[in-house]
């Protein structure tokens, strides 16, 4: 059930707008789902009713209400069927234990937010075209043995 | 129950007169039977005042009620309390005030029966720096959540107004665009104001790591990095090589670049500009560093504001930045239990001091 499509977690609207604003700005047509929240990350990526969608690229705030981006990260890790996702965080927290955290809980890059529009859109589309175009993804032969 | 050795009157008088902390007896019946001075002192009495009261005299007004309830449970379970086994009370003096004290309980046997011996140490002054410690530590993290708060309200404002210019450009007209460039340009300049608060936080936060560094030989790499971003400019550098210090590597590095960078800055007017960084003798502290330079100076009237941060002596279109550089200095070089300061005159160029202790301060 892999997907092209873009997982954005984002609690902040303002940002959420920004971030497909920048979308758009680029050449990355694939569909962006977003969650407001870690509990809907986590309540899309695994439905409860069997295997959930499988996003090309989760883009992951950690600052988020409800369930943060650590334990979303973490609960990833902990499944096969979502283990091989690459996640990007992409957060405005610089604190090195935040970024140490992230990368500890299985993600597959930090950024960091810049606060000018032009620069952030240059990152979104950068991230896009590495992640989505550049970089050979993990084979999906539906979920692992181990 | 304690007594170890039979004591002469005379040499348990002179004995309780001989220990630091105020010490009272106590008889049974709950009734002072001995004070040594530092209780005189402590509780402000004199000790005819004191001999034959009820102890509950130097008990806070609240506490006295219950406090023979406490005496008689203590008597009955004689166990040696010392100071800092969660026994906190608070003293009253004769004027009826009061104060956080730490006592320690012990009994002592005699041929007219039991007495409680209390030892009593005023602590109002370590409660006070614990709580000192405490806010701190809150405001440090206080810095940081507001710091980064104010990030994202800035990002929208920035990246809204940055929208406006490029989608609206023509709908503005020229004036509009004039107001959304000014708004980019002060959002730019916020975000470097929440980037000195989140980088204040952390020096204040962060646990120093002690090493032995080579300030010397660290100051000429920072000035050959300067000088490489500005090939065209001549300045003269004199750097004195190895000047070990203890420092924080990292924290120490953003002292010395922020000197070197003023440094640079403030020369930028001058074709002979010259820069010098070396040791000068400073007192009791281990290492006294300064870095000099020959540029525009400031008027010594002003030395004490070049610390504080978002003061700037010198217009913002003549010398950018934003006046955080040399505050940052100061929290580091005092996080190290170092001091700085500046020696300088108008056109005169200026001397920026810094001391390290090679021992971190609380």
């Amino acid at each position: 059930m892999t997907s092209q499509s873009i997982l954005l977690v984002e609690d902040n609207p303002d940002e959420e707008a920004l971030t497909l604003r920048a979308f758009e700005k680029s050449n990355i047509s694939n569909e962006v789902v977003v969650a407001r929240d870690g509990a809907e990350a986590l309540a899309y990526l695994f439905p409860g009713d069997g295997d959930g969608p499988r996003p090309a690229l989760i883009l992951l705030d950690l600052n988020l209400p409800k369930v943060g981006g650590l334990e979303v990260l973490r609960r990833m890790q902990a499944d096969a069927r979502t283990r091989l996702i690459p996640v990007v965080v992409l957060t405005s927290s610089k604190q090195e234990e935040d970024i140490l955290d992230s990368y500890r809980s299985g993600a597959n890059a930090y950024v960091r937010k810049p606060v000018h529009f032009s620069d952030f859109a240059d990152a979104v589309r950068a991230l896009g075209e590495f992640w989505l175009l550049l970089n050979e993804p993990a084979p999906s032969r539906g979920p692992e043995s181990d | 129950m304690t007594q170890l050795i039979p004591l002469a009157d005379g040499m348990f008088v002179a004995l309780l007169e001989a220990v630091p902390d105020a010490m009272v007896c106590i008889a049974a019946d709950g009734r002072l039977v001995l004070v040594n001075a530092q209780a005189e002192r402590l509780f402000g009495y004199e000790r005819a005042e004191l001999i034959g009261q009820p102890v509950e005299i130097l008990v806070p007004d609240a506490a006295r009620a219950v406090h023979p309830g406490h005496r008689a449970g203590y008597v009955a379970d004689p166990r040696h309390r010392p100071m800092g086994a969660g026994l906190s009370f608070a003293g009253r003096r004769r004027d009826a005030s009061t104060f956080a004290a730490e006592v320690s309980l012990s009994t002592i046997d005699t041929d007219e029966g039991i007495l409680v011996a209390a030892a009593i140490r005023d602590v109002t002054g370590q409660r006070r720096m614990k709580d000192l410690e405490r806010s701190n530590h809150g405001l440090e993290s206080f810095i940081y959540t507001v710091a980064h708060d104010l990030r994202a309200p800035l990002r929208a404002l920035s990246g809204y107004s940055e929208l406006l210019l490029e989608e609206y450009w023509e709908v503005l007209g020229e004036e509009g665009r004039g107001y959304a460039e000014r708004i980019v340009a002060v959002s730019e300049q916020m975000g470097q104001l929440i980037d000195y608060l989140l980088q204040l936080s952390r020096v204040l936060r962060a646990e120093l790591h002690l090493q032995s560094v080579d300030l010397g030989g660290e100051a000429a790499q920072i000035a050959e990095e300067i000088q490489r971003r500005e090939p065209l400019r001549h300045v003269c550098f004199t750097i004195q090589k190895q000047v070990q210090a203890l420092a924080d590597r990292r924290l120490i590095l953003t002292v010395l670049q922020n000197l070197l960078d003023n440094a640079w800055k403030f020369t930028s007017g001058r074709d002979d500009a010259s820069i010098e960084f070396g040791t000068a003798s400073g007192g009791d502290a281990a290492v006294c560093c300064y870095v000099r330079d020959n540029g525009v100076g400031f008027d010594p009237a002003y030395a004490a504001k070049l610390f504080q941060p978002f003061q700037r002596l010198h217009a913002a279109r003549d010398f950018p930045g934003l006046g955080t550089g040399l505050a940052s200095v100061r929290h580091i070089v005092e996080r190290h239990g170092g001091h700085v300061w500046a020696e300088g005159a108008v056109g005169g160029g200026a001397t920026f001091y810094f001391t390290l202790d090679g021992k971190e301060s609380a």
